[in-house]
């Protein structure tokens, strides 16, 4: 690709180096930002060709670029502006896609909720 | 933008480019569909990057590639994929629209992509279809309910 640079170690002047293996291990393969309220809708995302709505609180996430195996890292958070109960948690993960759960805990049990804010980081090993 | 020569460039690498040179696509295109009798209808909502990457051609691969891969994920042995060059070395899918291009348009090509065989085959076979493509605001338009939706047999909904 025209603009490649190839370097094995990045050195700064005086921090020391690191090799660049670190960098491409190191960042994020997928992510998407959505809102899961009314009709979903995708806010802005990378390596993402779509996320169902699946029911109240429940999402899955499709990736263009499969991930080499069903291991690698998910981080995601999801906002709610009314307080602090808003949790989340994922289940089916698969090389091309997971299910992304939100909930409402309110203390005496969780209620599965949609909310407007909710974001994915994925890191791993690309297929 | 004309898309460069990708053939044979890792795929999120040609995902980089799309993100950073194509401007997002919000389509209002939805595919509801039921894939279980006792489950609510499921709504399936394309990625603005990825409706970009598909109008703009020449960066995702052919829909086959990620068939392939699934066949080799589905079987007991599987522990990880060693096929992925399958998504990097084969000839990139040309320009699509909604329903017009490769596979009869990105539509098409999302579905068979990123949902199961077990619908988009026999979406019409049953009693009444369990698949049906829409555009966002023939949805209803409130969540009251939403774990009850069914499609409605109401075929007009198809765009």
């Amino acid at each position: 690709m025209a603009g490649t640079i190839a370097a094995d170690t990045l050195t700064h002047s005086t921090a020391g180096s690191l090799g660049t293996q670190f960098v491409v291990n190191g960042s994020a393969k997928a992510w998407v930002n959505f809102n899961g309220t009314g009709t979903l809708a995708v806010r802005n995302s990378l390596n993402t060709s779509s996320v169902t709505d699946n029911s109240t609180g429940n999402y899955s996430q499709a990736y263009t670029n499969s991930f080499s195996a069903a291991d690698y890292s998910i981080c995601a958070t999801v906002a709610d502006n009314s307080g602090v109960n808003a949790q989340w948690t994922y289940e089916s993960v698969s090389t091309s896609g997971f299910n992304y759960l939100t909930a409402d805990d309110a203390g005496s049990g969780y209620t599965w909720t949609d909310y407007a804010s909710n974001s994915a980081t994925i890191h791993g090993d690309l297929a | 933008m004309q898309t460069p020569s990708f053939k044979g460039t890792h795929l999120f690498d040609r995902l980089c480019w799309a993100k950073e040179s194509l401007n997002p696509v919000q389509s209002d295109i939805r595919i509801v569909f039921e894939d279980a009798v006792d489950e609510c209808a499921k709504i399936l909502v394309p990625d603005l990057n990825w409706v970009a990457a598909a109008e703009a051609g020449g960066v995702l691969p052919p829909v086959e590639s990620y068939w392939a891969l699934a066949e080799d994920e589905a079987k007991p042995d599987f522990v990880k994929h060693t096929r992925g060059y399958l998504l990097h070395d084969t000839e990139p899918v040309g320009p699509m629209t909604e329903d017009s291009g490769p596979y009869g348009g990105w539509v098409n090509y999302l579905i068979m992509k990123d949902i199961s065989p077990s619908i988009w085959q026999t979406w019409d076979e049953g009693n009444r279809p369990k698949m049906v493509i829409c555009r966002k605001e023939q949805l209803p338009q409130t969540r009251e309910w939403r774990n009850a939706w069914r499609i409605s047999d109401d075929l007009n909904l198809a765009a």
